[in-house]
């Protein structure tokens, strides 16, 4: 059932982009309406999808690959919805949309489903751990959609171009305040899903693995973003303009990074058990792979 | 029927439209004369820059004055040769008539196509009309007809969203999409000239509030900042107030460029790239454009804000046609609305003539057969309802199809005289 709920999820969501996309092509009057629906209608099936999988299948949010990328993607359609409702003149589905379905592809093909196994001392730690650290990724990700609209914004006022009046963003102003308060989101969320992730695997192992792929990108990503936050508190003009911007991107592309890495990592892919290899707590919402556990009610 | 003469930018020069030009005062003044002169017929009279339109209406058509009479009426009001008027004046009638009015409603007549602010003239002149009580069931119906036809044109089509002055397409399509907000925003004007106000106007109706005026004259500079509840600051403070603003209006008539890039360069440092948008409405230009490169700087000249206007008045002529085309539908609806309702008396007269035959027929029945059963009374009485409005349909139906093309006076008047309608 599952299966089929999560294509008539994506499809819902492919809908509502080529209709955000028509605006380029002709005015409508009933393509908010149309818009709205399919995006409700879409997040009804996304709701229903991670409810179920949460209800029948004792799979929470962040209890595997798939079930944290299912539930970004639905954070991410909601504040979308949100911004459409917000802004209903301007196309910023052509920007939030395809992140939105890029989650929902991550999900439907290259996620993992085995679940983490979870200490039940460290359970509270671990949720803290994977909300923290899908909020600061779903950040990141409205960062860059606000950063681009940023760019291509300022790129036409630079050239004294009026944007193409279907195509009309939402002022500078606020397109550079939103990418600004995404940095700093991020920042703080990535940073609490990073100390979390420390915490647990000094529980659980007593030493971290630095030559795990996924925690020297994680490193990685919150050395990055820590260094990003000193520029933005020392240096003022970093915090005006498309250096902000350019910021949320390179901020962007070094999540991904973490990110195919932990896609990619053993013990997610093939479930291939890695259930003892150090380090693995500073996955994404994981403590600990285990390839072995089925899909279905868990004990 | 309504009648219409006037004269608009289209074909009578600015001297004649300026002597037959109403101030509202004025207006009023006519229209109850008019109401005193011809207490039968309905009148309104609509002035503005570019147009003085004179539409008088009745229901019937003995009752409405000639273009000639109309075109008399206002050269006597302003003193002035009727001849001389009337051979100015343009006329309409009819069907053409209401067109016209649904045009210059829309905007579509204006000098400057899809202009927004002659709905509300048309509105003011109706609405002096009704306090006037020279407004009666035509021209109640045909102006709010062509207020909604001029909604319908702004709501289907872009017309009226493409500006087309340099001052509005500077604050709505540019400063609008750099800034979320304007009450935050210290707006600097510098020069005192008319196009630095009106730009002030619509910064000043997207809420800007703090606003410094920068003149050679600090007495000018005064003047202007009180009208706006700005501040003036003095010339040599210049580069000061531009460190500290976000937003600036430039109208100078100097002959050089008031701010040099080697003067930018050195206030640069205090803005840390904050946004800065220049708009430089002096020709020569007051900023040089080199200053445009710099972080944060959005510098539109007027030739810049000029192309986006002329690239709008573009826009608003290829809107022209789906423009036009819902005019035609709303003045079809509206003439055969006003049709049918021409032939509404003769309609009511006939029924209520046909009706009263019926009643007689069927008391005289009814008195004759006094022993029917109540069902059968209503059976009957039924009957002769089917029966009267089967008899009627056709003429009804015949007269209904020739009112969709205009008031069908000859069949009107062969009811009347077939049936011994009464007047």
């Amino acid at each position: 059932m599952h299966g089929s709920l999560l294509w008539i999820v994506t499809l819902a969501y492919l809908a509502a982009l080529l209709l955000e996309v028509s605006r380029i092509y002709f005015r409508s009057q009933l393509r908010g309406a149309a818009l709205v629906g399919l995006v409700l209608g879409g997040l009804a099936a996304h709701t229903l999808l991670i409810g179920y999988r949460w209800s029948v299948l004792h799979r929470d949010p962040f209890s595997s690959i798939f079930d944290w990328c299912l539930s970004a993607a639905w954070v991410l359609a909601v504040v979308y919805l949100y911004l459409t409702l917000y802004h209903p003149n301007h196309p910023i589905g052509i920007f939030t949309l395809p992140l939105v379905l890029l989650l929902q592809l991550a999900a439907a093909t290259v996620a993992s489903r085995e679940p983490f196994a979870q200490s039940e001392e460290a359970r509270i730690l671990a949720a803290v751990h994977g909300f923290s650290l899908l909020v600061g990724t779903v950040v990141v990700f409205l960062g860059l959609a606000t950063g681009v609209m940023y760019l291509i914004s300022a790129y036409w006022m630079r050239r004294k171009h009026r944007p193409p009046r279907l195509l009309r963003l939402p002022s500078l102003e606020w397109l550079q305040r939103m990418t600004q308060r995404c940095l700093l989101l991020a920042l703080a969320c990535l940073s609490l899903g990073f100390v979390t992730g420390v915490v647990l695997s000094q529980l659980r192992h007593g030493y971290i693995n630095w030559s795990d792929p996924v925690v020297w990108t994680t490193t990685l990503l919150m050395v990055w973003l820590v260094a990003v936050a000193v520029f933005i508190l020392l240096y003022r003009p970093a915090r005006q303009g498309r250096k902000v911007a350019y910021l949320t991107l390179a901020s962007f592309l070094f999540l991904l990074v973490a990110l195919v890495a932990v896609f990619r990592a053993p013990g997610h892919a093939g479930g291939q058990g890695a259930g003892d290899r150090t380090g693995s707590a500073l996955r994404l919402g994981t403590i600990r792979p285990v390839g072995s556990l089925p899909e279905g009610p868990q004990p | 029927m309504i009648h219409l003469v006037g004269c608009s930018h289209h074909n009578t020069p600015v001297e004649l439209r300026e002597q037959l030009a109403f101030s509202p005062q004025k207006a009023e003044q006519a229209l109850a004369r008019f109401r005193r002169e011809f207490p039968q017929v309905e009148a309104v009279v609509l002035s503005t820059c570019n147009r003085v339109e004179f539409y008088t209406a009745a229901e019937s058509p003995e009752e409405l004055l000639s273009h000639r009479q109309m075109g008399e009426f206002l050269a006597r009001f302003h003193q002035l040769d009727a001849d001389q008027v009337l051979e100015q004046l343009f006329r309409r009638s009819g069907q053409e008539a209401v067109m016209h009015l649904f045009m210059v409603a829309a905007g579509l007549d204006s000098m400057v196509v899809g202009e927004p602010q002659i709905r509300s003239q048309v509105k003011q002149a109706y609405d002096l009309a009704c306090r006037c009580e020279t407004a009666g069931p035509v021209t109640h119906a045909v102006f709010q007809a062509a207020l909604k036809a001029a909604r319908r044109v702004s709501n289907e089509t872009s017309i009226h969203r493409k500006r087309v002055s340099v001052p509005s397409v500077a604050v709505a399509e540019f400063a609008k999409q750099i800034f979320e907000r304007f009450d935050d925003k210290q707006v600097l004007v510098i020069g005192a000239g008319e196009m630095a106000e009106e730009t002030l106007r619509y910064a000043t109706d997207e809420g800007a509030k703090h606003i410094t005026v920068v003149n050679r004259s600090l007495d000018r500079a005064e003047q202007l900042a009180r009208r706006w509840q700005g501040r003036a600051r003095p010339w040599d403070q210049l580069l000061d107030a531009l460190a500290e603003a976000d937003m600036v209006i430039s109208t100078t008539g100097a002959t050089e460029p008031i701010v040099r890039l080697e003067d930018f360069r050195r206030i640069e440092p205090k803005r840390y790239q904050r946004p800065l948008l220049v708009l430089d409405l002096a020709i020569p230009r007051d900023f040089d454009p080199a200053i445009g490169d710099c972080l944060g700087v959005y510098l539109f000249s007027v030739d810049d804000l000029q192309e986006v206007c002329r690239q709008n008045l573009r826009e608003r002529q290829q809107e022209l046609p789906a423009a036009v085309e819902i005019l035609k539908e709303e003045t079809a609806a509206f003439m055969a609305e006003l049709n049918r309702r021409a032939t509404g008396p003769i309609i009511h007269r006939l029924r209520q003539n046909w009706q009263q035959i019926k009643d007689d027929e069927l008391r005289r029945l009814f008195n004759k057969l006094p022993d029917l059963d109540p069902r059968s009374r209503r059976e009957i009485e039924y009957a002769f309802h089917r029966l009267l409005n089967k008899l009627l349909h056709p003429p009804l139906e015949s007269l209904r199809d020739h009112a969709q093309e205009g008031v069908p006076h000859g069949l009107l008047e062969a009811l009347r005289k077939l049936f011994q309608l009464p007047d």
